[in-house]
């Protein structure tokens, strides 16, 4: 256990060092201008903007409009979906509503985000939350939907109720579905916090890669988008350990 | 009347492209504490037979008692074992999956354990308890679901197939393992399949089927050897001679 988690280590520290080798070969050979600077001058810009603590401060504002709007967008979306997976007539009445939606892309609610909740923390965490909230009520209610009819039949002639069936049988069975929505719906956040701290903010990566676009430092942008990567691919590590705790022990899939 | 009756029992499915009779006019009277197994053809509507006496279709015409009462749904009184194992609760351990029924109820969690121990211990799992179901092989999981059936002391224990899927060396020592449940437990027993042997080996009753669709019971033939059963002797082979000739009928011959 302990070889194996070196070993996946080591492949993402060889995997990283390959992609920044790349970099540097295909900037200094391949590219030559100064548009497209190597990984080293970046690295120092980094170092300086992280001793500057300029850095921190970029990343723990869109950190942070990214886990409240999430946290909200899953603690409305896991109720929604779990209703309209277990009722008939819930489902009837919902789903034009997610089906609607999810194609309105938080994207394009910035504008509207903006006019109503100006350009503070709300009108972020209310397009974090809405780009969160669908993934996760549609992939609730397939979890919901794909519970085995012998699980609840199995219940059924041991005694269950319906309040039982659905507490002890549909929800766990759902578990793993919710946590793989709200893996997906993170993403989903990283894609909506940077456009619209692009549109209309005082701090965070995207608000940092707009303001570098402006005084053409091209450093700067690339300090944004590997920090984004980073955080992204953390945030994703992260994520796994939690499924792998609460679900990978019976579901070796996952 | 019998512990268990089915009175002129039919199915009819409507489907979007019509109706499909599965079952009909099926009669059969079950003594407390017989093992019968319900022989027939693939498509007899064998399942559905179970499927109703469990609670989880109703009949389209003729009734079902269980002693004397009306089933009208699924209830503990009658356990199941499935086919498959999905029926398992992947988030449980064996133990807790045994224990499923009494925790329903709402018994304390050391009266469950204890319980579950014991019905582990009788399919021959002790020392596994702790163990999830997708760390278990196909005939442990069968195991499991025969226990979690009796730890919940069903009146009757509905069996559908519950050996189908296993491979001939597992299956054969399942069936030992069952006939010898059985006979600790006295549990009445309604065991469905299409293997001839298996129900010559496990029944003291074996109801061969018409094949489908329409299924309905064809004959019923009384299994009147000891226990453990001897698969080569004299006895057997006459008893699997006539089945498999009530059977063969329903292969080739026509209606």
């Amino acid at each position: 256990m302990a070889t194996s988690r070196a070993a996946t280590i080591a492949g993402y520290v060889a995997g990283f060092l390959l992609l920044f080798a790349i970099w540097h070969l295909a900037a200094i050979y391949l590219v030559r201008s100064a548009l497209f600077p190597p990984p080293w001058p970046v690295f120092e810009r980094a170092w300086l903007l992280i001793e500057d603590r300029i850095l921190q401060e970029q990343i723990v504002a869109s950190m942070r409009r990214i886990l409240q709007g999430f946290l909200i967008g899953s603690a409305v979306g896991v109720p929604i979906g779990l209703a309209i997976g277990s009722f008939r007539p819930v489902r009837m009445l919902l789903e034009p509503w997610t089906e609607f939606f999810r194609f309105i892309p938080a994207v394009a609610m910035i504008t509207v985000s903006v006019i109503w909740f100006g350009i503070g923390e709300e009108s972020k965490i209310f397009l974090i939350a809405y780009a969160t909230v669908f993934v996760v009520i549609i992939s609730t209610a397939a979890g919901v939907g794909a519970v085995g009819r012998d699980k609840i039949r199995a219940a059924q002639c041991l005694g269950a109720s319906r309040l039982q069936i659905f507490a002890l049988v549909a929800l766990p069975a759902t578990v793993p579905y919710i946590l793989t929505g709200m893996r997906v719906a993170m993403a989903n956040a990283f894609v909506t916090i940077v456009a619209a701290e692009l549109v209309a903010s005082n701090d965070g990566l995207g608000k940092m890669l707009w303001d570098a676009r402006l005084f053409m430092q091209i450093e700067d942008i690339f300090v944004a988008l590997i920090s984004l990567g980073l955080l992204g691919f953390l945030t994703d590590r992260v994520f796994r350990l939690l499924i792998r705790a609460f679900a990978g022990r019976f579901n070796p899939t996952m | 009347m019998g512990f268990v009756a089915l009175e002129g029992v039919g199915k009819v499915f409507q489907g979007r492209t019509g109706s499909w009779e599965a079952v009909r006019d099926f009669t059969i009277s079950l003594e407390e504490g017989e093992f019968f197994c319900l022989l027939g053809t693939s498509g007899c509507g064998k399942t559905t037979v179970l499927n109703m006496l469990a609670g989880f279709e109703a009949p389209t015409s003729g009734r079902i008692l269980l002693d004397g009462k009306p089933v009208t749904g699924p209830g503990a009184d009658r356990g199941v074992v499935f086919q498959g194992h999905d029926s398992l609760y992947d988030w449980l351990t064996a133990l807790d999956n045994i224990g499923f029924g009494l925790r329903l109820r709402g018994l304390p969690r050391s009266e469950r354990r204890a319980t579950a121990e014991r019905f582990l211990k009788m399919v021959g799992l002790t020392g596994q308890g702790a163990k999830h179901p997708s760390e278990l092989s196909g005939g442990m999981k069968q195991r499991i679901q025969i226990a979690r059936a009796l730890a919940n002391d069903p009146r009757i224990l509905l069996m559908d197939e519950p050996f189908g899927a296993l491979d001939a060396m597992t299956r054969a020592v399942l069936q030992a393992e069952l006939s010898r449940i059985w006979a600790e437990t006295k549990k009445t027993v309604l065991f469905i399949t299409h293997d001839i042997e298996e129900a010559c080996a496990l029944a003291t009753r074996v109801g061969v089927m018409k094949r489908g669709p329409g299924g309905t019971l064809k004959a019923v033939v009384p299994v009147d050897l000891p226990f453990p059963r001897e698969r080569t002797s004299d006895g057997f082979m006459r008893v699997f001679r006539e089945v498999h000739a009530l059977i063969h009928e329903e292969i080739h011959g026509g209606h």
